[in-house]
């Protein structure tokens, strides 16, 4: 008891959230991202071309509709750039940070002290590349967990030791 | 233990209970086949309902019997464990290991009343639906079991460092500290929910207007004389009628619907925790666990405001996202006092208003944007582009304008976000005006959000997620937000403070 004190906290003081220098992702998500928007333009025209091939009416407007569904995914490739440009992560020393969003920009915090367990997960095309994502949960519900894509898998590894490490100490 | 050492029924009156058991469940089931068949019904078939009633008497009367005959309860004194065993076809066999009870709940409902029998619960501190429930007992005989059930030789170890406090507590366990009187009820059920039963009763009104259109091939809307300019006031005092008779439905409604769920409203204090029981129909207890308590939310409007009255929902943490829905529970009809009391259990304190955050004027545009201008922008391309439109439709409008503006507007001059040293007050709505309270150290990880055009005005948004749920403000001074964020995190990851 003879080391407790109770001080007025200094606001102004207190370390800052918002100045925090955020970690990038992993450039080579970005060419994942590419290949599943790729994937999913390759199906939808896939199925566009079965649709002008049985219906005549369709076929008259062809290149219109057509050219619709290109910018259309322009525009996918476009926010799915901003999206990929805005994610950032940073690990304070008792809070993790992840920065999100396309046209917000939204700044998640957890304490470490709040975080009920961490996993590693690989996705099929981040192999190719060996990235990994991680995500961790809380008891606030699905609104309130953290997936950090595009992490080398070496340092998601390390990352998820650092955390559970953290975890620990704090139970 | 003697007493209970062998495999008994309950009491045999109760084949009763589980009669009307078995009714209630097999018609909430078939419900939907009997309004079918009901309206279907001929009537020179009477015979063969007087003959089907009975038929369905004698078969639940039958399954009742055999429910009745294949349960049985009983102590295991040598492994400490209480065994009930149950099924007609199915046989279960539920084995509750008695140091892990924590609760055994004697309750009654209301056919429960009229027979004279009591329902037992036995409540363990693992997962909530592996449960002991008892359905029919005598009132001794529950008794008795209750204390054989918490008294056991190595309960009794784990006790003894605060039995004082235990002692003292569980000698009074039956005298209720809060109980909502019948009236509180009644001004409870006349004063809440308006909109909601409003629109179900509007929704059905429409529905009812659309079948006898399609149906009977009349238009309700053109025979009701909108037209006709000569009968305006007729038709003024018809729609007030009309208005009038609704209004005495919904209120109508409400008041049964709170006085079915809510009657007998009794709060007991037990160990620390709440002892939540009430119901018409059948009782239902739950335990609130002040540490378990996130989000505590008052809800009261202009009326109860004036009556004294309150309405209390409390959310705990949820274990998985399929509870998180039901683990809020309501007490209605408090008072001011009723409410510090609880306040006081839950807290060990009553929840200040500290420093009030207020949003942004462009939070009221927005939501004005989005609720009146855009659906006015559609119903004018419509008014404008198809040549046959009723331009009646215009008074409609006209109040639709009004009364969604002045919602929005008091949504707009009720959002306030109140930061206390202890405590978080969210308030919110228009009509029934909130707040939701929660305390630091229940924060689970905070999100801030700004939009990219309100970076030069200083402007953002703030979401707390508790294990219970969020608390969401919109558009306040974004520099406050991100110093009071800061205090926050700071506060949590000094200590390791608990939130369960």
């Amino acid at each position: 008891m003879e080391n407790f004190t109770n001080e007025t906290i200094d606001i102004t003081q207190l370390p800052k959230f918002e100045a925090v220098t955020f970690t990038k992702l992993h450039p080579s998500y970005w060419m994942i991202n590419l290949i599943q928007i790729g994937i999913a333009f390759a199906l939808v025209n896939l199925g566009y071309a079965v649709i002008v091939l049985n219906s005549a009416e369709v076929a008259s407007h062809q290149v219109p509709i057509g050219l619709g569904i290109f910018a259309f995914f322009l525009l996918v490739v476009f926010f799915s750039r901003i999206a990929f440009k805005k994610k950032g992560f940073a690990f304070r020393q008792h809070d993790v940070l992840f920065r999100h969003g396309i046209i917000a920009t939204n700044t998640l915090v957890i304490p470490y002290n709040r975080i009920q367990h961490v996993a590693l997960h690989e996705g099929v095309f981040s192999r190719i590349y060996s990235l990994a994502k991680i995500e961790i949960f809380t008891a606030g519900g699905s609104a309130s967990d953290i997936e950090i894509p595009g992490i080398e898998k070496q340092q998601a590894e390390n990352i998820k030791q650092l955390l559970m490490g953290k975890i620990q100490k704090e139970l | 233990m003697e007493q209970f050492r062998s495999p008994q029924r309950q009491s045999s009156i109760g084949i009763l209970v589980l009669f009307f058991d078995t009714l209630r469940q097999y018609f909430r089931a078939l419900w939907p086949i009997l309004v079918v068949w009901f309206f279907k019904y001929n009537h020179g078939e009477f015979l063969y309902v007087v003959l089907g009633i009975v038929l369905i008497v004698v078969l639940v009367g039958v399954v009742a019997y055999l429910k009745y005959i294949n349960f049985t309860f009983y102590l295991d004194p040598d492994k400490e464990e209480f065994i009930i065993h149950e099924g007609i076809w199915n046989k279960t066999r539920t084995t509750i290991q008695l140091h892990k009870i924590q609760q055994v709940n004697i309750t009654q409902s209301l056919v429960q009343r009229l027979i004279g029998v009591y329902a037992l619960n036995v409540d363990t501190a693992g997962s909530s639906d592996k449960e002991g429930h008892i359905k029919a007992i005598s009132h001794e005989l529950a008794l008795e079991l209750k204390s054989k059930l918490l008294h056991n030789e190595r309960k009794k170890l784990a006790i003894t460092p605060d039995s004082n406090e235990h002692t003292s507590n569980q000698a009074e366990p039956n005298h209720p500290f809060i109980s909502i009187s019948f009236l509180s009820l009644v001004k409870m059920g006349i004063t809440s929910n308006y909109v909601r039963s409003f629109s179900l009763l509007l929704l059905f009104f429409f529905t009812i207007i659309d079948y006898a259109d399609k149906l009977l091939n009349v238009n309700l809307w053109e025979n009701e004389g909108i037209e006709n300019y000569v009968d305006t006031q007729r038709l003024v005092r018809s729609i007030f009628v009309i208005v009038l008779i609704l209004f005495g439905i919904v209120i109508a409604l409400n008041l049964s619907r709170m006085i079915i769920k809510y009657f007998d409203y009794k709060i007991t204090r037990q160990k620390g925790s709440l002892l939540l029981s009430f119901g018409l129909l059948n009782t239902k207890s739950t335990i609130i666990k002040p540490e378990k308590v996130q989000i505590t939310s008052v809800s009261q409007n202009y009326f109860q405001k004036k009556m004294d009255i309150l309405q209390l929902k409390i959310k705990q943490a949820a274990h998985n996202e399929k509870e998180e829905r039901k683990t809020g529970i309501e007490i209605p009809g408090c008072n001011q006092q009723e409410k510090e009391a609880i306040f006081n259990l839950l807290f060990q304190k009553i929840p200040q208003k500290g420093f009030r955050l207020k949003p942004n004027y462009r939070k009221l545009g927005f939501a004005v944007f989005l609720t009146i201008v855009l659906p006015l922008l559609g119903y004018f391309f419509f008014r404008n582009n198809i040549p046959t439109f009723n331009k009646q439709y215009d008074y409609i409008a006209g109040i639709y304008v009004i009364f969604v503006g002045l919602v929005q507007y008091f949504k707009f001059r009720n959002s306030r976000l109140f930061i206390h040293d202890d405590f978080i007050i969210l308030q919110s709505g228009a009509w029934d005006i909130s707040h939701e309270i929660i305390e630091p150290s229940k924060i689970q990880a905070i999100t801030t959000s700004q939009l990219f055009w309100h970076k030069s005005i200083d402007v953002g948004s703030l979401i707390l997620h508790t294990a219970g749920g969020n608390i969401a403000f919109q558009l306040g001074n974004f520099t406050t937000i991100k110093s009071y964020v800061n205090l926050w995190l700071y506060e949590l990851e000094r200590s390791d403070s608990n939130w369960m």
